[in-house]
């Protein structure tokens, strides 16, 4: 029961992480190769609060959460103001995760490659649930808002959103600080969860993961995504099977939905929609 | 000092052009990054470390086999991942996560069936160093140069003397004025791949012999892209250049400044060429037309 | 979870860089298993191994230690790795199971870091680093005639990190000077740049207290950069495969170890591993395996009791016991044991064999 528990949790934890990225990729259509950094940012960032200075746990999450939206700052402005084309982007982005791996293997607070051991173990499920409901509700109305609105435009017509206001430098960042934020949320309640943080869980390996999450959920959908990294973690485990062999199925499923079914499983529809046009197809009669 | 540490960023420098030169092909032709080059890296490495081993061959044999194999291993990979996206004229943002999802699927596959045992090749150039002023290159090392140096040479003959080089020259400019005027671009495409393994291949046994054998050895083609945005993506000349540089500054930082943080400052001068600079050297307007 | 059956699980490295000595681990576990059930198990109950792959992967092992307590085992035989064992720890305290790894040499294995004091649940049969650095760099010293020394360490390994620390400081206090010490990136395989520093500033000896593979390379970049000085490395180069992937370029190396084929202490042992598996152990994991295995069936046995905590207590409390490397006595004070000797091999590639070449019992 112990183990069905833990594996849940960690689902609903890496479901927050996937959200945040598809606020990004998904519904402002910018391919990230890095967003695992900023989940290690929130991990480091509450574990090194908790751990060294015996923050309160809530207060550490939200500021790890912050720490991840300030840092995304950094590669943001830059990359996004110089207004790179779509994969150039993906490299720089690329490029900024494992500079930021390495970087963490060699700060003295973050004890190096080595990793931290022994932080609490705060989190659990009620509260990953908690957090989870909160990031759902959060990515719902920013996408509602007229912000949302302008990230969809953006991503449909960069020049036709620009020709019609949109400041496509602002509305990205946005997006990517929103980003940052659920993921370094995700981080550090994966943090005090795992009770053991070390760069190489971070990189790009695990950026491709999460990204794998929201292109086969679907771009442009919420639950699709949700749905998608849920089974992704489940699934396996449920199969027991080798984490490599998880790997391989993952790759050949990036190659195969680009192929056969580029939207996703549910692309640009949420799943309630799918239940909503079979009644009222039913109802015309 | 000075000279070693220059002499070793060269040495290093030659690889990297190697990789990036295959990267840089790929790029120039079908407009997208191939993430994929790492694993046909790799993958050429336990070729030729299957050759070397179980059928004893000479390091000279070694190459060819590894040549001819990654060249098959990449046209497929090309056939199987990315010629319909092509078709279908997807975003080459597809055709990069289509890359990214190969790069992972090939990776985990050896990881998952060979296993993630590092393996040697037997010694080729056994502990043989030229010495000249203080400094030393092992005869490995000088070869390596030497091959990359001549293959890239011999790529900028084909592309500019031969009737495909022409085309491929034609493909970069316009892929599809080119098709009108008559080039089966199937065909075209299939031998950029085919030239593209091929270097992987090379750069894979090298990286083999000096080094090891392992499945994740093709995560080094991250330097690959670094060198080939130096030099400018899309320049074969650039990613030699580029491939050099890289080599020569990465080492110099590595002795002078700090070895652990060697990586941060390369992913740094990336990013940092990616927004102030992006055609790199030698590279040409890359705009994403409207 | 049956109740004529005492778990006693694994964490143990069957894939990945460790494997040769994780595998040689689990055989030797099993054998002794299937001797101590033919006499009559523990407390009149056949012991069962639990045994989970943690691919020498510490986010990994931390995943093998939750399920081997869901597994509701009594204690645990392993990891291999200071490394891993320093992720495991906490886990299998807050589960009040005792940990006993087999050659984890760090000494914040058995200490918290943090507050300084020992772990109530973790335990181990082999030395500690302080000793292993110590023995190294005296061997250096006396035997090797350095008067002046490099290292080129990991940076990112609790193993490496410390070793290099204890070397340094006992080789400087026996008279030696360390004239370069240089770190490198973890999964790094080129150390030109930081050997091309030593090459300028000729030490007489290199310490490179790294994994089998590490030290292969930097032998080979070592040498081909025409460095003549003698390699001197710990216990992780004892990997048969440290020959195939080093060649000639490791040949005439030195390495502390903790066991040795030829030691006759172990003489049995080899013998019987022998005749079961056709080949001979990788030392010296199979020795330390057996060793834990004894210390938990012993403790279990004078608790007279599968609880943790009191098999805990038991094992602090061992004296004399007599396991596969020797007699064992561990100390209450830091669950380490008193007096566990280290040898030092030599790397023989034309032989393709480790020589034996000195035993050290205790430094003075």
């Amino acid at each position: 029961m112990d183990y069905i528990l833990s594996v849940v949790t960690l689902a609903a934890i890496n479901m927050i992480a996937v959200l945040g990225l598809s606020i990004f990729t998904g519904f402002t259509g910018l391919f990230s190769f890095g967003h695992a950094a900023f989940v290690g940012v929130g991990a480091y960032a509450s574990a090194i609060l908790t751990y060294y200075y015996y923050v309160p746990f809530f207060i550490a999450l939200v500021a790890g959460a912050f720490a991840a939206a300030a840092v995304s700052l950094i590669i943001g402005v830059p990359t996004l103001r110089a207004k790179l084309r779509s994969d150039y982007f993906a490299i720089a982005i690329l490029g900024f995760g494992e500079a930021f791996r390495v970087i963490l293997e060699n700060l003295e607070i973050t004890n190096g490659a080595r990793g931290l051991p022994g932080i609490d173990s705060f989190t659990t499920l009620p509260i990953v649930l908690v957090a989870l409901a909160f990031s759902v509700w959060i990515t719902r109305n920013f996408l509602k808002s007229r912000y949302g609105v302008a990230c969809i435009a953006i991503r449909e017509d960069p020049v036709a959103a620009e020709m019609s206001g949109v400041g496509l430098f602002r509305t990205r960042l946005l997006s990517l600080v929103l980003s940052a934020f659920l993921c370094g949320l995700s981080g550090g309640l994966m943090a005090h969860f795992l009770s053991f943080i070390q760069p190489v869980m971070f990189t790009l390996v695990q950026s491709t993961q999460l990204l794998a999450a929201v292109i086969a959920g679907g771009m442009g959908s919420i639950t699709g995504p949700l749905f998608a990294s849920f089974l992704f973690i489940v699934l396996p485990e449920a199969l027991r099977v080798a984490n490599m062999w998880r790997l391989v199925a993952y790759g050949l499923m990036l190659v195969l939905i680009m192929i056969y079914r580029p939207q996703g499983i549910m692309g640009y529809q949420e799943l309630p929609d799918l239940f909503r046009r079979k009644i009222s197809r039913s109802g015309t009669k | 000092m000075f000279l070693q540490t220059l002499v070793t960023g060269l040495s290093i420098g030659g690889i990297y052009a190697l990789m990036a030169v295959g990267y840089s092909l790929v790029f120039s032709v079908l407009g997208f990054s191939n993430f994929a080059h790492g694993a046909v890296i790799m993958l050429g490495a336990y070729l030729g470390l299957a050759l070397a081993v179980k059928l004893h061959l000479g390091i000279g044999l070694v190459l060819v086999g590894s040549i001819v194999g990654s060249g098959i291993l990449a046209v497929m990979n090309e056939r199987l991942a990315y010629s319909v996206l092509r078709r279908r004229k997807a975003p080459s943002l597809y055709l990069m996560i289509s890359a990214m999802g190969c790069s992972v699927f090939l990776e985990n596959l050896v990881y998952a069936t060979i296993g993630s045992r590092f393996y040697a090749f037997p010694e080729f150039f056994s502990r043989q160093v030229v010495q000249f002023a203080g400094s030393s290159l092992s005869l490995l090392d000088l070869a390596a140069f030497i091959v990359a140096f001549l293959a890239i040479l011999a790529l900028h003959v084909f592309v500019t003397r031969t009737k495909t080089g022409i085309a491929i020259r034609a493909g970069v400019c316009d892929m599809t004025m080119c098709s009108l005027m008559g080039v089966n671009v199937d065909r075209l495409i299939m031998v950029v791949f085919l030239l593209a393994g091929a270097f992987a291949g090379v750069a894979g046994v090298f990286l083999g012999v000096k080094y090891l054998v392992y499945p994740t050895m093709g995560w080094v083609t991250n330097k690959a892209y670094i060198a080939a945005v130096i030099g400018g993506l899309g320049s074969l000349p650039g990613a030699l250049v580029g491939g050099l540089i890289l080599g020569v500054v990465e080492t110099f930082v590595s002795t002078y400044v700090s070895s652990v943080m060697r990586d941060v400052f390369s992913f740094t001068l990336l990013i940092a060429l990616l927004v102030w600079m992006p055609n790199g050297l030698f590279g040409s307007d890359t705009e994403e037309k409207v | 979870m049956a109740a004529d059956v005492v778990r006693i699980g694994h964490t143990v490295s069957l894939t990945g860089g460790a494997s040769m000595w994780g595998q040689s681990e689990a055989r030797a576990i099993d054998m002794l298993v299937k001797k101590i059930n033919d006499a009559g198990g523990v407390l009149g109950k056949k012991i069962e191994v639990v045994r989970y792959d943690n691919r020498n992967d510490a986010v990994e092992a931390v995943n093998v230690a939750k399920r081997l307590v869901s597994d509701g085992v009594v204690a645990v035989i392993g990891p291999a790795q200071s490394g891993n064992s320093i992720a495991s720890a906490p886990v299998l305290e807050k589960a009040s199971v005792p940990m006993v790894v087999t050659t984890a040499t760090n000494p914040y294995v058995t200490m918290d870091q943090r507050s300084g004091k020992v772990r109530p649940f973790a335990f181990r049969p082999c030395f500690i680093d302080p000793f292993q650095g110590t023995v190294a760099a005296r061997f250096a010293i006396t035997d090797l005639k350095a008067k002046t020394g490099a290292i080129l360490y990991d940076v990112g390994s609790d193993y490496g990190q410390w070793l290099a620390k204890y070397f340094e400081e006992a080789f400087v206090a026996k008279g030696g000077v360390i004239v370069a010490k240089e770190a490198f990136r973890s999964e790094e395989l080129d150390y030109r740049a930081q050997l091309g520093k030593m090459k300028g500033l000729n030490p007489d000896v290199i310490f490179i207290p790294t994994s089998q593979k590490e030290a292969a390379m930097a032998a080979k970049q070592a040498r081909d950069l025409g460095i003549n000085a003698v390699l001197l490395g710990t216990d992780n180069w004892g990997s048969p495969d440290l020959i195939d992937l080093g060649g000639s370029a490791i040949d005439g190396g030195y390495f502390v170890n903790l066991a040795d084929l030829a030691d006759p202490d172990i003489k049995d042992f080899v013998a019987e591993y022998k005749a079961a598996f056709n080949e001979d152990p990788v030392l010296p994991n199979p020795v330390m395996a057996q060793d834990a295995l004894l210390m938990i069936v012993d403790s279990i046995t004078r608790a007279n009791s599968v609880e943790g905590g009191k098999i805990a207590k038991a094992m602090e409390t061992i004296k004399d016991l007599k396991v596969t490397s020797g007699p064992l006595t561990i100390s209450a004070a830091d669950h380490n044991p008193f007096n566990k000797p280290a040898v030092i091999q030599k790397v023989d590639v034309k032989n393709k064999t480790f020589q034996f070449v000195k035993k050290y019992v205790s430094v003075e």
